[in-house]
């Protein structure tokens, strides 16, 4: 994975979110929003607390369905698609609050992201087939090289629960990776981190971007982090869309200035 | 869980994968000596059979513990239900390899007992694959509770069906277990090992030694496979597995299909090493017993959740330690007061155990295999291949 | 007719005795998302002490200390154990409850030796007969004493300050921490109440209305028939351990009659699949939310 020039992957298409509703018995958490992820960007999707970043990110990523509207990768119609397959059809997840197995070492955790482009049961990998132990070890070889990428190749043999914060959420992204995707979801990369990583969390991404040529959302607090690496940003507020553009414009829109001041001003969290 | 939480320096250098030759030689001379001297079992007991008996019984365990520890251990789905399995298995060697009995009121196919034994474990599998619903959907203690259910189905089931079952008062006798034309029985002449007749018991040893090593192997490549990585995934973090393609509720009944699959064999074995088949009159003493539920999930705490050889060092202690006792109470009189509330070899196990359950999850949750890895490895910890205690 | 009134007569007096049993389940859970396997060594503790001491002490006073003893012994484990795993996550203390289970279970059961006693005195063995019905005087018993202790439940459960702290822990420890709620009290507390509801559902368990069957290991699986009490009225909720105890006591005097003694504990087990494949929190459990 070393950073080639970015090419236009034709592999690499729109994600379209388009008039997403979606409602919790009386409770409306997104109304008609629509937003499009061009391929190679890196999209921000931002907004006070409880605007509805995380219920817009689940819509995508197939863990609620939306009451109307759809989600579309390309052609394909990802909002009766069940949760598991997004991997397959190319859509890599980061989580806010680190899911890994802790007690599984890094190479083992980011193993896991080739469970789609793999194949297997119980009796192909309890006999060890050569040709299981062939591919397997193929797979383990662009694991490390992800890992290398992101950082943590020094770490493949240490249980996850024992790496520190900053390097546990890169085995995280690591793992998102690891799906070979083409759309990264990021859900809160830079959460918990200190400046330093922030910073470092920033340029990673963009690498990954220029290295990959794939898109990618994610949702995150830190403004810093979000307008110095954003290519284009949508905001919600109480579950609209109030903005979609680029940084500075963004920044600008009289709408959002309101939005975050109205609810207290100063980035929650 | 895990025995390294504390968050070393991040300047801590790699681990080096150094000094692992020497390591290595040594565990393959340990392992060759280990197996070779289970080969000679046989031989050091001699005409003994009592203690080739109590060796079979751990084997038993053995491979029921190694089924279950992937469910309960690595898939972090509990089942109580392994009893049920070992029934089910036990009746469906009987019924396909048997006859219909003197008085024609038993079911039997009389298949071949190798196929009979495969269609028995197959059986188990489906059965529990039925159970998919259930246990697909249900998470960890709630499909504990749930698996209970079974142990009292198989209970009523084994008791009304006496066609199959053979019933509650006789049972019924599994056929000799034969591959081809060689038949698990007493025969005249009989092959030997240095000088110690290869009977029926010693037999049966060969084949449960050999079932229990298929299992165990089986088992750790597929712990350290896909199959594996997507079991701890489920039991880690649902919605992570998803999102990495892992299709959970499959997932989930697959793992308990597969060891329910391994109960099954257990059960076969249980048949053949009892020399009967015999449903239990009551749901809390007996083979298929909720006892006996308990005893396997011991089996499972104490090796430590998911570890395959710690499963085996269970089976050890649960199902060893009755037998060994009750054997010296053969020989030397131990527990002469039983009869009287005196200690019986049942009573000191089911402490033993019991205690060794209380112990592990206070002090050692990675159980025995957690201490013999640190006991191997007295320097800092090399964390194993394929991760997580495999 | 009469058949089916004294059915669901008896069968409501048996349900009581497991909603004592299922609440205990709930309550430790509520406070420990513990779920407890040594309940039914809990029964035995309490069925113990009372066969023990009955002879010398008088029934009444032997019932008293065997309620007592339950309650302490599952305050020591508590205590002495559970208290101290801090570090153990909730599904291995579950496991560590069935070591506890396994070596208390056995200790009594050597204690009996061959004996299996009865310790319903003032009640068992004497049924009414009223308005041609017969109805089992220990069945009768249960519920009267299962409804006023529920009902005392539920008033505790409802406006103590135990019964405030207790929900406002399960609710969320740590803010139920922050507002100077201890946690430890109202965790041994939970537990010490469980194991006298316990005390209190043996005196009825081993009794030859109820089960037919003294003191012994066959107590100690009828304790387990909560379980699905519990579990279908949902884990973490009192009222669903109450309805889920009346459906388990019904089901089974039901399904004796109709189908055959035998089945009746399947019956149960079958009726809480059924409710748990529907409902995979059971009647009034809280749903999980799938929270990423």
């Amino acid at each position: 994975m070393t950073a080639a020039p970015a090419e236009i992957r034709e592999d690499v298409r729109t994600l379209a979110v388009d008039d997403v509703t979606l409602r919790f018995g009386g409770i409306t958490a997104l109304s008609e929003v629509s937003f499009a992820v061009r391929p190679g960007t890196v999209h921000a999707l931002i907004g006070p607390n409880g605007a509805g970043k995380s219920s817009c990110f689940n819509v995508i990523s197939g863990l609620y369905r939306p009451t109307s509207g759809r989600v579309r990768l390309g052609d394909t119609d990802l909002t009766g698609t069940s949760p598991h397959r997004l991997a397959a059809l190319g859509v890599g997840r980061s989580f806010q609050n680190i899911a890994l197995s802790p007690h599984s070492t890094v190479r083992d955790n980011v193993l896991l992201g080739r469970h789609a482009l793999t194949r297997g049961g119980f009796f192909s990998g309890g006999l060890r087939l050569p040709r299981t132990v062939r591919t397997e070890r193929r797979h383990v070889a662009r694991v490390e090289e992800i890992c290398a990428f992101l950082g943590v190749d020094d770490r493949l043999d240490v249980p996850v629960g024992a790496l520190p914060y900053g390097v546990a959420k890169r085995v995280d992204i690591a793992r998102a990776l690891a799906v070979e995707p083409t759309l990264l979801l990021l859900d809160e990369p830079a959460a918990g981190l200190n400046a330093t990583e922030t910073a470092e969390m920033g340029v990673t991404i963009r690498d990954l971007r220029d290295a990959l040529g794939i898109s990618v959302l994610l949702v995150e607090h830190d403004m810093g982090l979000v307008m110095g690496i954003a290519d284009r940003v949508s905001v919600l507020d109480f579950g609209r869309l109030i903005a979609d553009g680029s940084p500075a414009e963004v920044q600008a829109d009289p709408e959002v200035i309101r939005a975050y001041l109205g609810t207290g001003g100063e980035e929650p969290e | 869980m895990s025995e390294v939480t504390v968050t070393p320096p991040e300047t801590e250098a790699p681990p080096t994968p150094a000094p692992r030759r020497p390591r290595n030689w040594l565990k393959i001379a340990g392992v060759t000596l280990f197996l070779v001297l289970l080969v000679l079992f046989p031989v050091f007991t001699g005409t003994d059979v009592a203690y080739l008996k109590a060796g079979q019984y751990v084997l038993i365990g053995v491979v029921g513990a190694v089924g279950l520890t992937m469910l309960v251990g690595q898939a972090g789905q509990l089942s109580l239900a392994t009893p049920f399995f070992l029934l089910v298995g036990a009746v469906s060697y009987a019924v396909l390899a048997g006859d219909s009995g003197d008085s024609g009121d038993l079911v039997g196919l009389g298949l071949p007992p190798v196929v009979a034994a495969v269609g028995a474990v197959v059986i188990c599998g489906l059965v529990g694959l039925a159970f998919a619903p259930v246990s697909g959907r249900l998470r960890g203690i709630y499909l504990g509770v749930a698996s209970l259910s079974l142990v009292f189905l198989g209970l009523y089931l084994g008791q009304s069906l006496d066609m199959l079952s053979g019933g509650t008062s006789t049972g019924r006798p599994p056929p000799t277990f034969a591959i081809f034309d060689f038949r698990f029985a007493n025969t005249e002449p009989a092959p030997t090992i240095l000088g110690v007749a290869v009977q029926k018991q010693q037999r049966l040893w060969y084949l449960f030694l050999v079932l229990a090593i298929g299992a165990y192997l089986l088992a750790r490549g597929a712990v350290r496979s896909r199959i594996g990585r997507a079991w701890r995934a489920v039991r880690d973090n649902e919605a992570a597995a998803t999102a990495m393609g892992v299709h959970v509720t499959r997932v989930k009944a697959g793992a308990f299909t597969i060891s329910s699959a391994y109960a099954g064999l257990a059960g076969v074995m249980t048949a053949l090493w009892l020399d009967l088949v015999k449903p239990d009159e009551n749901e809390f003493v007996g083979t298929y017993s909720i006892t006996v539920a308990i005893g396997y999930l011991a089996m499972v705490i104490i090796g430590g959740l998911g570890s395959i050889p710690g499963a085996v060092a269970g089976a050890v202690l649960v199902n060893g330690l009755p037998q060994l006792l009750t054997l010296g109470a053969t020989e030397f009189g131990w527990f002469a007061d039983a009869r009287f509330g005196g200690p019986s070899p049942v009573l000191i196990s089911a402490f033993v155990y019991g205690v060794a359950v209380v112990l592990v999850v206070m002090f050692e949750p990675g159980g025995l295999a957690a201490i013999g890895r640190r006991l191997a490895h007295v320097r800092a910890a090399r964390p194993t291949r394929g991760g997580d205690r495999g | 007719m009469n058949t089916f009134l004294q059915l669901v007569l008896n069968g409501l007096g048996k349900g009581a005795v497991y909603a004592l049993l299922a609440l205990g389940f709930v309550v430790i859970f509520k406070a420990t998302e513990v779920v407890n396997f040594a309940h039914g060594s809990l029964v035995l503790i309490g069925g113990y002490m009372v066969y023990a001491t009955k002879d010398a002490l008088g029934w009444p006073a032997a019932a008293a200390l065997g309620i007592v003893s339950a309650a302490l012994a599952a305050l020591l484990i508590e205590r002495l154990l559970i208290a101290h795993a801090r570090n153990a996550d909730v599904n291995s203390l579950a496991l560590l409850t069935i070591g506890v289970d396994v070596i208390i279970t056995e200790e009594i059961v050597r204690r009996l030796r061959a004996d299996i006693p009865f310790i319903g005195d003032p009640y068992d063995a004497q049924p009414l007969q009223a308005a041609g019905l017969t109805v089992f005087r220990t069945q009768l018993v249960a519920l009267i004493v299962g409804i006023v202790l529920i009902t005392a439940f539920f008033l505790a459960f409802r406006f103590s300050s135990w019964g405030v702290a207790m929900r406002a822990q399960a609710e969320n420890r740590e803010a139920a921490a922050l507002m100077g709620i201890r946690s430890s009290r109202v965790t041994a507390t939970a537990w010490l109440l469980a194991g006298a509801l316990a005390g209190v559902a043996v005196l009825f368990m081993a009794t030859q209305d109820f089960s037919g069957a003294g003191l012994g290991r066959g107590t100690h699986a009828i304790a387990l028939i909560a379980f699905p009490a519990a579990i279908l009225g949902g884990l973490d909720s009192t009222v669903g351990a109450v309805v889920g105890g009346l459906i388990v006591g019904l089901t089974e005097a039901l399904s004796a009659q109709y189908v055959s003694f035998e089945f009746s504990k399947s019956a149960v087990f079958l009726v809480m699949l059924l409710i748990l494949v529907i409902r995979p929190s059971g009647l009034f459990g809280t749903r999980e939310l799938s929270r990423v």
